[in-house]
């Protein structure tokens, strides 16, 4: 019993063993009978694998041979006159290839096959492509247990390697595409958004809420200039062929110190390229005038820009009120400057101001807050000195394409988060077009770097409430999840009204912006391991979520690498890097530049006005010998010939 | 720059000219560029609207004039050999091209206004001694008679104001000169016309300088027209 039990197996081993057999010829025999469309699909599977490209391309490959198809079809119609030559066509290139094969003539074969393998290998590829990266993803393919982790990193590997030698090709990458989109760099891996070789984001996503993280040294810079300079450039060119209003970039780089003076440098050399005509840097090159506010938002500015006690200090706080509104709405009309502001500080003045008929009510209160005004004064003239001369004019948003507003963060807390009020709220008035002066409505970008840390008087959910209320789109970048905002709803907050994507760069806790991007149904198989590598037939599926941002990817992420998080979908981005031309010197006055006071727009793009002429030129007067260059230009051009 | 033949956008990208006539079609496929033979030599290329706008330059689109194409040859290199030389890129040095002070002047060009082939600006804290000059840079193929060469020195030394300031500000004594000297590159056949036109200058002759055009400068001479 036991013998014909053991011999039973034996048949039956021998049995799969010879049906084993029997496929691996049949396909063999059907690699080698269709050996162009195997070489074509061999190639192509290669090139796949070690380029990194998703399926989709090899079909659209073998969709775009599509034409040459018809051209031979069509030329065989034509010769043959037939149809039903038409139809043989296939078979008969495939014996003509053989026949001259066996002659030697093996390029004339590969020509005459060509048209018809080509299509059909890449077509195979394709799908030999996707069943490959299929099976890895379920866990059912590869010979031993890790294969899946290592085809993935490997993958990964050569789509980074893809995607930095796309964009180290000159043109490859350009700012904007033909339709305006805003492009970041090559793409490196697309999930749940549609693939492509280049990544790009329609310039209406800019001009929505958007979110950076990434940790320093991470090319966070590098992609905000790109993102700026895209933005600068496509809205300019909506606005010359008549379809948007001109662009206003406005960024608040709320570290301060000589970074980001660095950084200024850089933003204005590179959104000079993208056509900004003027980039002011504030406050070293350029000012703005709070005194510009509507009177009643003048007032609310100045009292905030006051740290006000609490309990009985509140009595002196509605005194202060008082008093400030008082001499901002005196009858005369607003204060023009700081120094003009603290004249009115005075029962005198005020008492003058409204002496006319029908102030009797004020007068009252200017006599009875009269203990007050000097201690009021005194404030506010330290204030004054702490925020410097660039909040006292002249000039306003609307003199420049861009403002790189540098506040000192991380030096005086204080002093910046003040500015950051009074910034923020001389933007927002210029937005509601009530800061007088008429001027055209601007599509704003507003990009605000570690906000948090001077957002103390203005919390971000605030900033962003507003931003959407006037049509501004925010850009909210920070280093961690952490400085996104003081706490985790706000942060949540922020970064769920972001529609316009969160850019998410290296960073060590990327779990709650990748959580933010959710999962996507995975199969997972199991198998039943009989000893590398040797897989048994049995096993179990089942349907699994995973992130669709894997956390771990987003930790790992090289310089300048980035992961595009929109619509539960992530884009993995190489950015490509923007080189901006040394700065120009400026040039004159141009008739068209706004004479607010502030450097005409062409002289804050190209430098600080230090020792320049009034019109803004810094040529050097040649009063002294010219020094010599003639070692230069004969380096360059060779000795200058004799008569 | 206007456009630019192959051979020299191979130099500017720093590839060989079949990686240059790739990029090349690779723009020309984006519809950033258009191509074309236009005189002896290599291929022409220019940038469309599309290429331009890519690259936020304000100017108005139009192949490179045939007229000009020799012109426009001489003056890309002479900025290449400049750009090539160390001192250049070691001081940050920045080239304003004509293209671009046309644009300023945004078509307001005056009959009697002439633009230099370019400006190159030297910033003021670049490591040489005529850091913070800017120099006006003059191509000459061909000789114009002296006086009209004098008149253009002149008007070039004496300018104060940027180009597309009020007409106010071109010329105002009180002010510093806009170019701090004027480099002349010229051809064998023009440069002894411009050396009589600087001495007969005067004392602002030293801020003429001539130095014959880099090598390349020339176009290939054109098929059957050997001597």
């Amino acid at each position: 019993m036991i013998s014909r039990w053991v011999s039973l197996l034996a048949v039956r081993a021998a049995a799969r063993g010879a049906l084993r057999l029997l496929r691996l010829a049949a396909g063999a025999a059907l690699i080698i009978v269709a050996a162009p469309v195997s070489v074509v699909a061999a190639a192509s599977v290669t090139a796949a694998w070690l380029r990194g490209w998703p399926p989709g391309r090899l079909y659209r490959a073998a969709l775009c041979c599509l034409p040459m198809i018809a051209v031979w079809l069509a030329a065989t119609a034509i010769t043959a006159s037939s149809w039903r030559a038409v139809a043989e066509a296939p078979y008969l290139a495939w014996l003509a290839m053989w026949h001259r094969g066996a002659a030697g003539s093996y390029a004339s074969a590969a020509a005459v096959i060509a048209p018809a393998a080509i299509p059909l290998g890449l077509l195979a590829g394709g799908l030999a492509w996707s069943y490959r990266i299929r099976s890895m993803e379920t866990g059912s393919g590869g010979l031993s247990p890790g294969s899946a982790v290592t085809f993935d990193l490997r993958q990964w590997r050569h789509q980074v390697r893809s995607a930095r030698a796309r964009i180290s090709a000159p043109g490859s990458v350009p700012l904007t595409t033909p339709n305006g989109a805003v492009v970041a760099g090559a793409v490196i891996r697309a999930v749940n958004h549609q693939p492509g070789r280049i990544a790009s984001i329609p310039y209406q996503r800019m001009r929505s809420h958007q979110v950076v993280i990434g940790t320093t040294g991470t090319g966070k810079t590098t992609l905000l200039l790109r993102l700026w300079a895209g933005f600068m450039a496509t809205a300019l060119r909506r606005h010359a062929a008549g379809q948007g209003r001109p662009p206003l970039l406005v960024v608040l780089d709320c570290k301060g110190g000589a970074d980001a003076r660095r950084i200024a440098d850089r933003a204005r050399r590179v959104l000079r390229e993208a056509g900004a005509r003027s980039t002011a840097i504030w406050p070293d090159e350029a000012s703005l005038s709070l005194w510009a506010l509507p009177p009643r938002q003048l007032t609310t500015t100045l009292l905030d820009l006051i740290e006000h006690g609490t309990g009985a200090a509140a009595y002196y706080a509605d005194v202060m009120e008082a008093v400030v509104a008082l001499a901002v709405e005196a009858p005369c009309g607003p204060p023009a400057s700081s120094a003009e502001f603290l004249a009115r500080l005075d029962p005198g003045w005020l008492n003058l101001a409204y002496a006319a008929d029908g102030h009797d009510g004020d007068l009252t209160l200017v006599r009875s807050a009269a203990r007050q005004f000097g201690d009021i004064a005194l404030r506010f003239r330290t204030l004054f000195r702490r925020l410097g001369p660039g909040l006292d004019g002249p000039g306003g948003f609307g003199d420049a394409d861009a403002w790189y507003c540098i506040l000192e963060g991380t030096a005086e807390i204080s002093v910046a988060e003040g500015q950051a009020r009074a910034l923020v709220d001389l933007l927002a008035s210029y937005a509601a077009g009530h800061s007088g002066g008429g001027r055209q409505a601007r599509e704003i970008l507003l990009a605000v770097d570690e906000f948090s840390a001077v957002s103390r008087r203005l919390p971000i959910w605030q900033l962003y409430e507003r931003a959407r209320s006037l049509g501004l789109a925010v850009q909210v970048t920070s280093q961690s999840w952490q400085g996104l905002a003081a706490d985790e709803d706000e942060r949540y907050r922020i970064a769920a009204s972001a529609d316009g994507g969160i850019w998410l760069l290296r960073t060590p806790h990327p779990e709650p912006v990748t959580g933010l991007a959710g999962s996507r149904k995975l199969v997972d198989t199991t198998r039943r391991l009989l000893g590398v590598p040797v897989w048994g037939h049995q096993g179990t599926s089942r349907i699994r979520q995973a992130p669709v941002a894997d956390p771990a990817l987003i930790r790992s992420l090289d310089v300048g690498q980035v992961a595009y998080i929109y619509r539960g979908g992530v884009t993995f981005v190489q950015v490509k890097r923007l080189v901006g031309s040394p700065a120009a010197l400026p040039g004159a006055v141009s008739p068209a530049a706004p004479m607010t006071g502030l450097p005409a727009a062409d002289q804050l793009a190209r430098g600080p006005l230090n020792g320049r002429s009034a019109d803004g030129q810094s040529r050097k007067a040649p009063r002294r010998p010219l020094p010599d260059a003639g070692e230069f230009l004969d380096e360059a051009f060779g000795p200058e010939a004799g008569p | 720059m206007y456009g630019v033949q192959l051979d020299q956008l191979a130099a500017v990208l720093g590839v060989s000219e079949p990686r240059a006539r790739a990029a090349a079609a690779r723009w020309r496929a984006r519809q950033h560029a258009e191509s074309a033979r236009l005189g002896p030599g290599a291929a022409w290329i220019w940038l469309t609207r599309a290429g331009l706008a890519s690259c936020g330059l304000p100017y108005a689109p139009a192949p490179p004039a045939l007229s000009r194409l020799a012109h426009i040859r001489a003056v890309i290199a002479v900025r290449l050999a400049l750009e090539s030389a160390a001192g250049y890129r070691a001081a940050g040095a920045y080239w304003r091209s004509e293209r671009r002070l046309r644009a300023r002047l945004g078509g307001r060009v005056g009959l009697r206004e002439h633009l230099p082939d370019g400006e190159v600006h030297w910033p003021d804290d670049a490591p040489v001694p005529w850091a913070g000059e800017c120099w006006a840079i003059e191509a000459e193929l061909t000789r114009k008679t002296v006086s009209r060469t004098a008149a253009i020195m002149l008007e070039m030394l004496n300018r104060t104001g940027d180009y597309g300031c009020p007409a106010a500000d071109v010329q105002v004594p009180s002010r510093p000169p806009r170019h701090a000297r004027v480099l002349y590159l010229c051809s064998p056949a023009a440069r002894p016309t411009v050396a009589r036109a600087r001495r007969a200058l005067g004392g602002a002759a030293a801020r003429i300088e001539i130095r014959p055009l880099p090598p390349g400068a020339a176009m290939e001479p054109a098929a059957g027209a050997g001597p």
